[in-house]
């Protein structure tokens, strides 16, 4: 995906809008070419010459004339006429019925809603053409007859809509509000609900108009509508159907005329729905690919951790850009470098919309579309992993890859049991027999803690609190033994006194499996405790990484401190909470200098011009975005004084202080 | 099992208020079926002896309560005209039109959520456009003139399947294929192009949700997260789709018997209804209730079994 792929969605939605038009123009020419039948041709519709009979098309009959001799064209342009009477009788009396009705029930609720209620279920209940026919037949067929029932059955579905609406209206605080502010009853119905419920209601309204156009169509087909000889799109086919050996032609004329009516009514009501909604597009499922970028060009990776450990994960070069209205693309993740050793824990920490999670979900190609990755280089051990199609993805991911993620129980499928989403796990990577993978799954179980594991497997999600949805998602994780293991904000979700639980489990795994950990987090209490270095991004960019013992007593980015600084203290002397003014700007709005500097206290006009380098220090195992890093000294949690670590206890007091 | 039992005599009530409806509103018709099967040269005694005969003078609840006590003794009454029981009449047509009912559904279906499916999977791409294009065109279409369509080029001009008529399953299984091809065809399109859109509406949002991505970062294949994770979250509205489709079936049967000439229960309704042959008609109309009873209770038991929250509270 590339900028001109972003334009050409936007082209399309615009597209669609002027098909609109169009449509609406070729329905409008259709009702008016049917309006003005008598002034457009002389033929009588309803009879013909004898000697015209079967006619082909012809400077006299264009369209040929039909057994009888008469002018099929003409027929054509009759038949409309009745065509969009017929629908306009039926959805006029299915507006005249279904929506004052719809109102009063929705609104007043008790018997009468349940009353008017079982009548639709009932009307509903028979197949409308039945219906149709059984009530033709007791008072006779006749388009008028006919059209008035295909109006009332369509009256029950809009009664039922528009009693949705107001039901979900009433809800709305605005509705209270008018009532204690003292206007009336009625005034309030059909004033506000009537406003708020026309959208949908126009929408139903012009589908309808189009489904009537085809029953009167096939009430006619049949018999039931129009009487014989009258022109009507639907008796026109049943004509033609008795020539169709000898002259197939005459099909087309009124089958082209309904099908081009009812696909221009109908894309009219899809324009009209989609000004209210909006597109959706999934592109390539399962697998944004990571498009390679020249290499060696991008940033230093830092050293944080400890050299001699082997690489577990290295980044080099990930950028994440998305398509934007105004600004044709925006980069929401710009050139982040990690390394990763095995046994560490590395934090990327900073606030939402810094741009951390994207960054993880981007190296396993499961960013959003139409998010467009590139990295120069993504390496789990010695193996490369960017560039990988969905197959060479899907053998990283689960095996060498364990992810966790915030929602747990949105993160587990509610329709099949955790044992079933263990089980497919395990099998998806390792050739063992579903005995063996139960007895696996299990295991995994116990070691995380979840009580009673092996009956448990049998449960669904929704039957675990969100801790042990979350241990259930760790196992799962873990199921094939990974060398990183992924966790996107895994405790954010879940209630504070679990939160220490399920870092603890994380922690002790790392120890005892001695994998790799990248925790994303917003909250300096848990990178305090479990990180061995972090990693602070801000508006999508690293802006200073090294091992976290230094980086907190010694920051070296204002931002840093900045967070430092936010973080409740076990101290009653701090006086009131500092915290960063103002917020994250959106993406399109990032300057090309120092992306913090609007917010920093130290900010000079340096820091404006061009786009600040990561910087390494001297020894390699620190890095910082800062133009001033050399010349300011900023306090870290050491500063402070004794018994300063920031307290778990307030674990919920977030990194998003900046916020009022 | 006895939820299904509960179910049934639960919806006993709704059909019978739709029937004695229907029943009300036939006599309350101003149609005399006596003077019809006279014509018009008959004298106002005939048309009373034959009132007499056909039991049409009796008093309005004396004939709605010989006509429902019948009917709980499987007795649908007869035919004003050719004197046939009802149930006859079904038995022969009843096969002819489940035929026909089962084939576009069939058809319906695995077109309908294939396509919904594909173009979910390819959302914004042009393989979706084409689709929704397809299933908009689809739905514009009127079966009676796709029917037409079919048969001109299937059977007029490639001459492989018959132009109209039935050939039943006992006389010739291979023949009885043929002649339902074209007819299934015609009838399931319609419903193919409503269940596409559901379909492809239902699995973009499937495919959007958290398990979806969860389940890829297991590692699991395109086919699996299709079709196992985001497919079982994505059916409910599906099915309740298809219910609809169920009863638009019915109706569309009706119009592709005429067409196809199939000697089904449509064909049967039709004649019944020019001719006025109330019992016929009444008989149609239980038979649509019964069904979309039945039908609804179906989805109602697969919503359970789709959705493990239902089953278990």
């Amino acid at each position: 995906m590339s900028a001109a792929a972003g334009r050409s969605r936007f082209v399309a939605r615009a597209l669609r809008q002027r098909g609109m038009l169009v449509w609406s123009g070729i329905v409008l020419l259709i009702a008016l070419a049917s309006v003005c039948a008598p002034l457009l041709t002389d033929f009588d519709p309803n009879v013909g010459v004898f000697g015209d009979s079967m006619a082909a098309p012809s400077a006299e009959h264009w369209l040929g004339a039909d057994r009888y001799g008469r002018d099929v064209l003409t027929r054509v342009l009759y038949g409309g006429q009745v065509a969009l009477l017929a629908a306009v009788e039926a959805v006029a009396i299915a507006l005249a019925l279904g929506v004052p009705l719809g109102l009063v029930a929705g609104y007043v609720s008790g018997w009468f809603d349940k009353i008017v209620m079982r009548v639709v279920d009932g009307v509903m209940s028979v197949p409308f053409l039945v219906l149709a026919i059984a009530v033709i037949a007791a008072i006779g067929p006749g388009l008028a007859n006919a059209m008035a029932v295909v109006g009332v059955v369509y009256a029950m579905s809009v009664l039922r809509l528009v009693r949705g609406e107001v039901l979900s209206a009433k809800e709305e605080l605005y509705v209270d509000g008018l009532k204690v502010s003292g206007v009336s009853g009625p005034k309030i119905l059909f004033g506000h609900i009537l406003r708020n419920i026309a959208p949908p209601v126009i929408v139903q309204a012009t589908l309808m108009f189009a489904t009537a156009i085809v029953a009167e169509a096939t009430l006619s087909y049949l018999g039931l509508g129009v009487p014989q000889p009258t022109a009507s799109w639907g008796s026109m086919l049943s004509d033609a159907q008795h020539t169709i050996r000898e002259n197939f032609f005459f099909v087309i004329p009124p089958g082209v005329a309904i099908f081009l009516t009812v696909l221009g009514v109908n894309q009219i009501g899809e324009g009209l729905r989609d000004l209210f909604s909006r597109e959706i597009a999934v592109g390539r499922l399962g697998l944004n690919v990571v498009h390679p970028a020249p290499r060696g060009q991008g940033e230093p990776v830092v050293e944080p951790g400890e050299p001699d450990r082997p690489v577990a994960l290295e980044v080099e070069g990930l950028s994440v850009s998305f398509p934007h209205q105004d600004a044709g693309r925006v980069t929401v993740v710009r050139d982040v470098s990690l390394r990763l050793h095995r046994g560490e824990v590395l934090c990327l920490v900073g606030e939402s919309g810094s741009g951390k999670s994207v960054t993880a979900m981007s190296m396993l190609g499961l960013v959003s579309h139409p998010g467009t990755v590139t990295a120069a280089s993504i390496r789990i051990g010695d193996d490369e992993i960017s560039g990988l199609d969905f197959a060479g993805m899907r053998s990283i991911r689960g095996n060498r890859v364990g992810v966790v993620f915030q929602d747990p129980l949105g993160s587990l499928n509610p329709t099949f049991t955790v044992g079933n989403q263990m089980r497919e796990a395990i099998t998806a990577h390792r050739d063992v027999s579903r005995a063996e993978a139960d007895r696996i799954a299990v295991e995994l179980f116990e070691r995380v803690g979840i009580p009673r594991a092996a009956e448990r497997l049998a449960d669904y999600p929704f039957q675990f609190s969100g801790g042990m949805a979350q241990r259930v998602m760790i196992a799962m994780a873990l199921s094939c033994d990974p060398d990183v293991l992924v966790a996107d904000e895994p405790t954010t979700a879940l209630d504070v006194t679990v939160q220490q639980q399920v870092l603890d489990l994380l922690v002790s795994l790392r120890d005892e499996r001695g994998m790799a950990v990248l925790l994303i987090t917003h909250d300096l209490g848990v990178v305090a405790e479990v990180a061995d270095s972090v990693a602070v991004m801000y508006a999508g960019q690293l802006v200073e990484t090294g091992p976290v013992s230094e980086v907190f007593t010694r920051p070296r980015h204002p931002y840093t401190q900045g967070l430092l600084d936010s973080v409740p203290r076990n101290e009653l002397a701090t006086g009131p909470l500092a915290s960063i003014p103002g917020v994250v700007p959106q993406p399109a709005d990032w300057p090309d200098g120092c992306h913090f500097a609007d917010r920093c206290p130290f900010a000079v006009d340096a820091c404006g011009g061009e786009p600040v380098p990561l910087v390494l220090l001297p020894d390699r195992t620190r890095g910082v975005r800062c133009v001033r890093s050399g010349e300011l000294d900023l306090p870290g949690l050491g500063d402070h004084g004794p018994g300063t670590e920031p307290v778990r206890e307030h674990a919920d007091s977030h990194v998003e202080a900046g916020r009022p | 099992m006895h939820t299904v039992v509960r179910r049934l005599l639960a919806a006993v009530p709704l059909v019978l208020v739709v029937v004695s409806a229907t029943f009300f509103l036939s006599l309350a018709s101003n149609v005399d079926p006596a003077e019809i099967i006279l014509g018009g040269n008959a004298t106002q005694e005939q048309v009373d002896a034959l009132r007499t005969d056909l039991g049409l003078d009796r008093p309005a609840f004396e004939q709605y309560w010989s006509w429902l006590s019948g009917l709980f003794q499987g007795d649908l009454g007869q035919s004003l005209y050719t004197r046939a029981e009802v149930t006859d009449l079904f038995t022969g047509a009843l096969p002819v039109t489940l035929s026909l009912a089962v084939g576009g559904l069939l058809i319906g279906v695995i077109l309908g959520v294939g396509m919904g499916v594909l173009a979910a999977t390819t959302a914004g791409s042009r393989t979706d456009r084409g689709i929704i294009m397809v299933s908009t065109a689809g739905q514009a279409a009127p079966s009676f003139f796709v029917g037409m369509l079919v048969i001109y080029v299937f059977a007029l001009q490639l001459g492989w399947f018959p132009a109209t008529g039935y050939t039943s399953l006992a006389e010739s299984p291979g023949g009885w294929l043929r002649s339902l091809v074209l007819p299934s065809f015609a009838l399931g399109l319609g419903v193919a192009a409503a269940l596409s859109r559901q379909a492809r509406s239902s699995m973009v949002i499937a495919l959007q949700r958290d398990y979806t991505r969860t389940a890829l970062s297991k590692g699991l294949s395109r086919r699996r997260v299709v079709l196992k994770h985001a497919a079982r979250n994505a059916a409910s509205p599906v099915v309740t789709s298809v219910s609809f489709q169920v009863a638009q079936l019915l109706g569309g049967a009706i119009v592709i018997e005429r067409l196809f000439a199939l000697p089904g229960l449509g064909s049967l309704t039709i004649d019944a209804v020019l001719r006025y042959d109330p019992y016929i008609i009444q008989a149609v109309v239980l038979f649509a209730v019964v069904v979309v009873v039945v039908v609804n209770l179906l989805v109602d038991l697969s919503y359970t079994w789709l959705n493990p929250k239902v089953r278990t509270a």
